[in-house]
């Protein structure tokens, strides 16, 4: 059994969902308060990649915001990949997080991510166009429209990028 | 080619060519700096070994050289330098810790205090400086856990720690330690230079080393020495000898750096407990002594008590014993030896001993006979002389006995015939002791008490009323004969009853005739008439009508008290 270890970030602005996305399939190890006090909470995850192969992902649900700060962009250091998160009801999020991944990638260069815009259960205040959607779709590798209420495409969406990490590690 | 020329090829060829070739590697900077090179090695060791002119001449240009490269890459340097630096460094600490030790160890010196005086002593007996056995007590700690994390990326390279330790998944701790670090790090750092180092939670001393591509954290209990730190940094040094490029490329394949734990190992080792081990060690050989004196005084002290409890036991069963008169008791062990007097009817001292939970063996005595006065033994020895039955109760009264219950006759005469020769020496008041043979004449007496016969006519028994009348008499003759044997005496009355026809006279007449009949019969049977009285019955009233259950003689018995003589004291 080889067992691999593999840093992630979940990004996004506030109240995306990010804490919730993760919540669900996660082991929890520290309280909720860290995210408000020093910006950044872990937690892991373990994936069963292959028969023989097993990552276990160590997940840095990095406080919202919509411009990373120093702190926040040092958190970012050694990931391997790294989750974005929007919410479907506000596209103005879409945006943030786009933005986010410039940053990320102007001081790391191109990591894997996967792209989650969020609360699909909320379809009567959804606010992204399906335009818009497909214009997404088509620039970034790899969104899913998911639900952190429901679990909708989140274990999904981390397979992905859990099978994502171990491919570029494996090169 | 001219013929000057070709003379000088002629006669110069060969130099010329040599000299050529000479030229042609002066003048190529290539061919010169390959000669240089040659022989520069050489050449150096030469000129170092005339004198210092070489490193003299050095000096200068090697200084500006080595500042212009540090300045231009220090990381380069100072990861080069690393695993030298420390044991450098480490070997200064050690140094200064030893004169620190050594100033201690002066200023207790001249401490008289208990604890110091103590630690003087175990210092000696384990034969270690007393600097180092102070730094010892006071300080004791224990490394809990060890997490080497890799500083690009946060991720946990090897954790190991002591199977007591409550455990979180380490790989989170360590990429939240990481995180804490580089929050420390962003917000109070201006430089990013600071380090966070140290972190104290309770019990818990959190310390963190750093090293060029790892940082060793580890969490300690109590508190640690300084030079713990210095022992840290030495296993980092050493992993990172080992494991360096693996772990500054370590992207979270746990493979890749297989065996790094074992050295994280070296971590656990550090803890110090030694001066409790000692203490005890110390202290069992007179633990033992102290044991083996205090069971042997608990083991004198119950004996001591159990021999106290034994003599007051026995001195108590002796002053209840009536006929017993000791004098002096002596114990030697739990061997008694007892001297007075002792009554014969007074208990035996086997049955003394017995009484105060002794062995008899353990009781010997020399014990003169003599006569008790006690109540209980006058008893004793009245009973004995007396031989009194069971059925006979003997108490004190004042100055004499009492002697009530059943005896037989026999014995009552008997005692009655010692009192009159005066062998008690004492009022002895025998009036309440019943005879069992005057009861038994009592009871035989009633048995044929007031009989009627009938009489047919006047002054003629019925024929079967006289049969039985003589029969009856002799049964009063046999009461008569056991009655004087006692001493006592039957009274016999038989009174003539009539009817009421006729006067009064007539029947009173009538009557007599017919006890004198009666009375004949019994004076015939040989009954003496003098125990006989006469008597009559008869109705006063009016004539009546005749009455045959009225034509009769009663024969009533009356059995009198025996008299015996009253006996005095002899003065």
């Amino acid at each position: 059994m080889t067992l691999l270890n593999s840093k992630i970030c979940i990004l996004g602005d506030f109240a995306v969902g990010k804490t919730s996305t993760v919540e669900r399939f996660v082991n929890n190890h520290f309280s909720d308060k860290y995210l408000t006090t020093i910006g950044v909470k872990v937690d892991t995850k373990e994936i069963q990649l292959t028969e023989y192969v097993k990552l276990k992902l160590i997940i840095w649900d990095i406080a919202g915001t919509d411009r990373f700060g120093p702190v926040e962009l040092a958190y970012l250091r050694g990931a391997s990949g790294y989750i974005l998160v929007a919410d479907g009801t506000r596209a103005k999020t879409v945006a943030a997080a786009l933005d986010l991944k410039s940053q990320a990638e102007e001081r790391y260069g191109e990591l894997p991510y996967v792209f989650l815009l969020n609360k699909s259960d909320l379809q009567h205040s959804w606010d992204v166009s399906d335009q818009r959607l497909d214009e997404l779709s088509q620039s970034l590798t790899n969104v899913f429209v998911t639900s952190a209420k429901s679990g909708d495409k989140v274990d999904e969406a981390i397979s992905t990028l859990g099978e994502m990490i171990a491919d570029r590690e494996s090169q | 080619m001219n013929d000057l020329e070709e003379l000088k090829s002629l006669l110069f060829g060969a130099e010329k060519q040599a000299l050529d070739s000479i030229t042609e590697r002066v003048q190529k900077p290539e061919t010169r700096s390959a000669d240089v090179a040659d022989i520069l090695p050489e050449a150096i060791r030469r000129s170092h070994q005339q004198g210092r002119e070489l490193v003299a001449s050095l000096r200068e240009p090697v200084g500006e050289c080595l500042t212009e490269s540090i300045h231009e890459a220090p990381q380069a340097y100072a990861d080069a330098l690393y695993p030298v630096m420390g044991p450098a460094i480490r070997k200064s600490i050690i140094h200064a810790l030893r004169g620190f030790a050594q100033q201690i160890n002066e200023t207790v010196e001249q401490s008289f205090t208990v604890r110091g005086l103590k630690w003087r002593f175990e210092a000696w007996r384990a034969g270690v400086p007393f600097g180092d056995y102070v730094l010892q007590q006071t300080l004791l700690y224990r490394i809990e856990q060890a997490y080497l994390i890799s500083r690009e990326n946060g991720l946990l390279v090897g954790h190991v720690h002591h199977d007591a330790s409550r455990i979180k998944d380490s790989d989170a701790v360590s990429a939240m330690f990481t995180a804490i670090q580089d929050f420390v790090k962003e917000s109070f750092s201006p430089d990013r230079s600071g380090r966070l180092e140290t972190a104290d939670m309770g019990d818990f001393t959190l310390w963190a080393v750093h090293g060029p591509h790892a940082l060793l954290v580890c969490v300690i209990r109590g508190v640690p020495p300084r030079s713990l730190r210095s022992d840290l940094s030495a296993i980092l040094e050493r992993i990172h000898f080992r494991y360096g490029e693996k772990i500054r490329l370590y992207s979270g394949d746990t493979a890749s750096v297989k065996g790094v734990e074992d050295e994280l190992l070296e971590c656990l080792k550090f803890q110090d407990v030694q001066p409790k081990k000692k203490k005890s060690r110390i202290s069992a050989a007179l633990l033992i002594t102290l044991l083996v004196l205090a069971a042997a005084l608990l083991y004198f002290g119950v004996n001591s008590w159990l021999g106290v409890q034994q003599h007051r036991a026995l001195s108590a069963v002796i002053d209840a014993t009536p006929g017993l008169y000791i004098v002096d008791i002596k114990r030697d062990g739990g061997e008694y030896t007892l001297h007075g007097l002792r009554d014969p009817l007074a208990a035996t001292i086997d049955d003394i001993a017995a009484s105060a939970g002794i062995e008899s063996t353990q009781v010997t005595a020399s014990l003169r006979p003599y006569q008790s006065l006690d109540p209980e033994i006058v008893i004793r020895r009245t009973r004995q002389l007396l031989d009194a039955p069971s059925t006979v109760t003997i108490v004190p009264a004042d100055d004499g006995l009492i002697i009530s219950g059943m005896a037989t006759q026999a014995w009552i005469d008997n005692v009655r015939g010692k009192l009159a020769a005066g062998s008690f020496g004492m009022p002895v008041i025998l009036d309440d002791v019943a005879s069992t043979d005057m009861t038994q004449l009592q009871a035989n007496v009633s048995e044929i008490n007031n009989v009627n016969f009938f009489f047919e006519n006047e002054s003629t028994l019925f024929s079967e009323d006289e049969v039985k009348l003589r029969e009856h008499a002799s049964s009063i003759r046999s009461l008569v004969r056991s009655a004087e044997r006692l001493d006592a005496a039957i009274a016999i009355d038989v009174a003539g009853y009539t009817d009421s026809a006729g006067s009064v006279e007539f029947n009173t007449n009538l009557a007599n005739l017919r006890s004198e009949a009666a009375i004949r019969i019994l004076v015939n049977a040989g009954i003496d008439d003098e125990l006989i009285s006469r008597s009559h019955v008869v109705p006063t009233g009016e004539f009546g009508t005749p009455d045959p259950t009225l034509r009769k003689i009663v024969v009533q018995l009356t059995l009198g008290a025996p008299e015996y003589p009253t006996f005095t004291v002899p003065e």
